[in-house]
């Protein structure tokens, strides 16, 4: 029934096409890779209702959330509202330091796993008009996820067409103006592999993954990791949010339950603490500085009285000690080497363990 | 077999009754309940119970390990509805047993009996998809108007088993480990060291005071258990006040009262907990409100209480749960406690428990149900993660 091609050669965007994109094969779970790769591919979803969710219910302004949710869901609970809000809040703080020093330095953005991500688009919104001209913006997600998005980003004219230089709908592939999507399975990526069309290997490259190289084996994520630091010659940071911790009660109803749902969180053994997440970075070679902290101490720490007033009166949120719980089992964890990563130094409060 | 002992057979199968039965449910539990004090007198011997969440298979868990209704006298702390899939059962299962034994079962508002909550945290929804209008809803509503906000248990004794296994305080393990805590013997039989336990400072083993139960915590403008009498409870939960904070506030490491981050209640310090109960002359506050992962938290050198009565809160948290059983005065003894032989002491997970004044109180903890349990319908349940779903 699978339709699946061979990858065609990396770098030639007609025939990027990794697995079929218009899935008749919806069978019954099987332990076939592919139905196990759908699962993870459907994540992008909740991910992208909290978003909508956290928009609506006002914790987060964002003018794209709604147009890249294929299918709308449920409103969230206030406490999944909230981690929302704080997760993106945070990488928001750590991708705005790094944009916002040396304008007039080329800077590069690599989004692993992106899914309906926004942040790009926000980025287009937001950023000085010199910054942004500056900026090349890389998103990597299986095609099954990104041919909506382009199709999207189409449908809503997100992008100017005179900025559109080659897409494929079909394909879920596009190069514009400073911005690609490119339907491609992160697994391939390992140090010496082919480089990505327009991936600048000596521009300074933050690299970003929110919930997404957890779901790889520890090899295959480590592998990409140490492509990030190995086959690009300027400087490196790289931001990490993803669980940890599941070896206490918690965190082992965590793995039952999404393993009940197929999903599996292959690395959050290997990396279950904030110290083992920064030993990650500095074995796998962004040797300059590796950080973590945890989403609780987080919304308590780098979030401003103004703004926790704010939230605090959107919704009652009848779930605090459940908050502290689940907030304590997530990290956004960041590192970096070369100086354009300087920035990050005294950027944002630390969490001493 | 009466309407009322059919309906309480189906709810105990977890199925849902039409919703006629519904109507005429509360209509008879309204007529009950607007008999009732805003603070319900209890006697002793009582078995106290927090949330419950709509955690239907988790409440079946704790009448198999408290004992059935009517053989044991139960109290319930509120937050009977929202989270769990099965709030309606389990709060119509636990209102049919209030409508059926009135003396045996107390029921008292929790802060998520209102109709603002529910909206939120899926008891509308849940009626909705069970029954395809708010009806249902807006009938359980009304109920929760009607629930005490509060309940003072009196006449429980100052110990829990008898003869050897007499003691001031006891832990019953899920595993049937039991662990028995005197004072007068220096403290507790064998638990961890250092617990401070021999610090026991009263010789004055004072006949215990009344408890008093509530959902949430004391209000900055209550300072007597009369003053709650006083309040017209008739009413949605406010957004303030006294009737707001006894359903919204917890007790916090602090002197005298702070701000609540729940955006309602207080927080409220152990000078306050201390002094209300002197004022009142209390034994202890038994209260909910408050997801605790070892069920039952004593604080404020046990002159409060959290008991969290929901298992594996959400499907997700991994917590186990807990009620407090309160023996009666002189009376026999509560219920045996021989799970597993008598006089097995040990320490329990933590340390720092400290038997100091108060009631005699058995602790027995539980797990969540078997997801298969007793062939009942179990939904396999979907608990959210962030971006992970
Ligand atoms: C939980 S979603 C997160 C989406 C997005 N980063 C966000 O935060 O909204 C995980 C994403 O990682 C993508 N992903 C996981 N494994 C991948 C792989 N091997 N190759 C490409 N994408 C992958 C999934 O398709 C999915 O879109």
């Amino acid at each position: 029934m699978n339709n699946l091609r061979l990858p065609p050669p990396r770098g030639s965007p007609s025939g990027l096409r990794l697995r079929s994109t218009h899935s008749s094969d919806h069978s019954p779970a099987s332990n076939s890779k592919e139905s196990k790769d759908r699962i993870v591919q459907q994540t992008d979803q909740d991910a992208s209702q909290s978003r909508v969710s956290a928009v609506e219910t006002g914790y987060l302004h964002d003018d794209f959330a709604k147009a890249f949710c294929a299918q709308e869901g449920a409103r969230k609970f206030p406490l999944i509202n909230r981690g929302t809000f704080v997760r993106t809040t945070a990488l928001d703080r750590l991708v705005n330091t790094f944009l916002s020093a040396s304008p007039n330095q080329r800077k590069q953005i690599i989004c692993f796993g992106a899914g309906s991500d926004t942040r790009y688009f926000r980025l287009r919104q937001s950023l000085p008009p010199d910054a942004l001209k500056n900026l090349v913006y890389h998103e990597i997600d299986f095609a099954a996820v990104t041919t909506s998005k382009v199709a999207a980003i189409l449908r809503n004219q997100f992008l100017p067409s005179a900025d559109i230089k080659a897409v494929d709908e079909a394909a879920g592939y596009l190069v514009a103006d400073g911005y690609y999507i490119h339907p491609l399975d992160l697994r391939s990526l390992q140090p010496g592999c082919q480089m990505i069309t327009g991936v600048e290997p000596d521009t300074p490259t933050l690299f970003i993954s929110e919930c997404c190289l957890i779901y790889l084996s520890p090899e295959e994520a480590d592998a990409i990791v140490r492509w990030s630091t190995g086959d690009f010659t300027g400087s490196v940071g790289m931001v990490i949010y993803e669980p940890i911790g599941g070896e206490d009660a918690f965190g082992k109803v965590m793995i039952q339950n999404l393993a009940s749902r197929g999903i599996v969180l292959k690395t959050l053994k290997k990396y279950s603490t904030l110290e083992r997440q920064r030993l990650r970075f500095k074995a796998l070679g962004f040797v300059d500085g590796q950080q973590a902290a945890d989403v609780y101490f987080i919304s308590e720490e780098w979030i401003g009285e103004s703004e926790k007033e704010r939230i605090a009166r959107l919704e009652m949120l009848d779930e605090v000690e459940e908050w502290r719980l689940l907030a304590r089992h997530y990290c956004v964890a960041w590192a970096w080497r070369g100086e354009e990563f300087a920035v990050w130094k005294g950027a944002v409060p630390l969490q001493t363990e | 077999m009466s309407d009322l002992d059919r309906y309480i057979e189906l709810l105990r199968s977890c199925k849902p009754i039409p919703e006629a039965s519904v109507r005429e449910l509360c209509h008879k539990a309204r007529e009950l309940l607007i008999e009732e004090s805003n603070v319900q007198i209890v006697d002793a011997p009582v078995t106290i119970c927090g949330d419950i969440h709509g955690q239907f298979h988790d409440l079946m868990e704790l009448f198999r390990v408290g004992g059935d209704v009517p053989d044991t006298n139960y109290l319930f702390m509120g937050d009977f509805v929202d989270r769990g899939f099965y709030s309606l059962e389990s709060f119509l299962l636990l209102l049919s047993l209030k409508v059926r034994y009135p003396d045996r079962i107390t029921l008292i508002r929790g802060n998520h009996e209102s109709r603002q909550i529910t909206t939120v945290y899926g008891f509308y929804d849940e009626c909705m998809r069970k029954y395809g209008s708010a009806s249902v809803w807006r009938h359980c509503c009304e109920v929760f108007d009607y629930l005490a906000l509060g309940a003072l248990v009196i006449g429980a004794g100052p110990s829990v088993g008898s003869g050897e296994e007499e003691c001031e305080l006891e832990v019953v393990q899920t595993n049937g480990d039991i662990t028995r805590y005197r004072r007068g013997h220096g403290g507790h039989l064998g638990g961890p060291p250092g617990t401070g336990a021999s610090g026991f400072s009263g010789g004055s083993s004072q006949s215990a005071g009344a408890v008093l139960c509530v959902h949430g915590g004391l209000s900055p403008v209550i300072a007597t258990v009369d003053s709650i009498r006083l309040l017209d409870r008739k009413q949605e939960v406010p957004h303030e006040g006294a009737m707001c904070d006894l359903l919204w506030s917890d007790p916090d490491d602090i002197d005298g009262w702070g701000l609540s981050p729940r955006g309602a209640g207080f927080l409220f310090g152990s000078d306050i907990v201390k002094h209300f109960n002197y004022a009142n002359n209390l034994s202890l506050i038994a209260r909910a409100h408050q997801l605790v992962m070892e069920g039952f938290k004593e604080m404020f050198d046990s002159s409060i209480v959290t008991v969290w009565s929901a298992p594996n809160y959400c499907y997700r948290c991994g917590n186990v749960a807990a009620i407090l059983e309160l023996n009666e005065e002189n009376g026999a003894i509560l219920r045996s406690s021989g799970e597993r032989g008598g006089g097995v002491t040990g320490g329990i997970g933590g340390g720092g428990m400290t038997v100091r004044a108060g009631p005699g109180r058995r602790y027995r903890v539980y797990e969540a149900a078997p997801q298969d349990s007793r062939g009942m319908p179990a939904k396999k349940p979907v608990a959210d993660y962030f971006l992970l779903q």
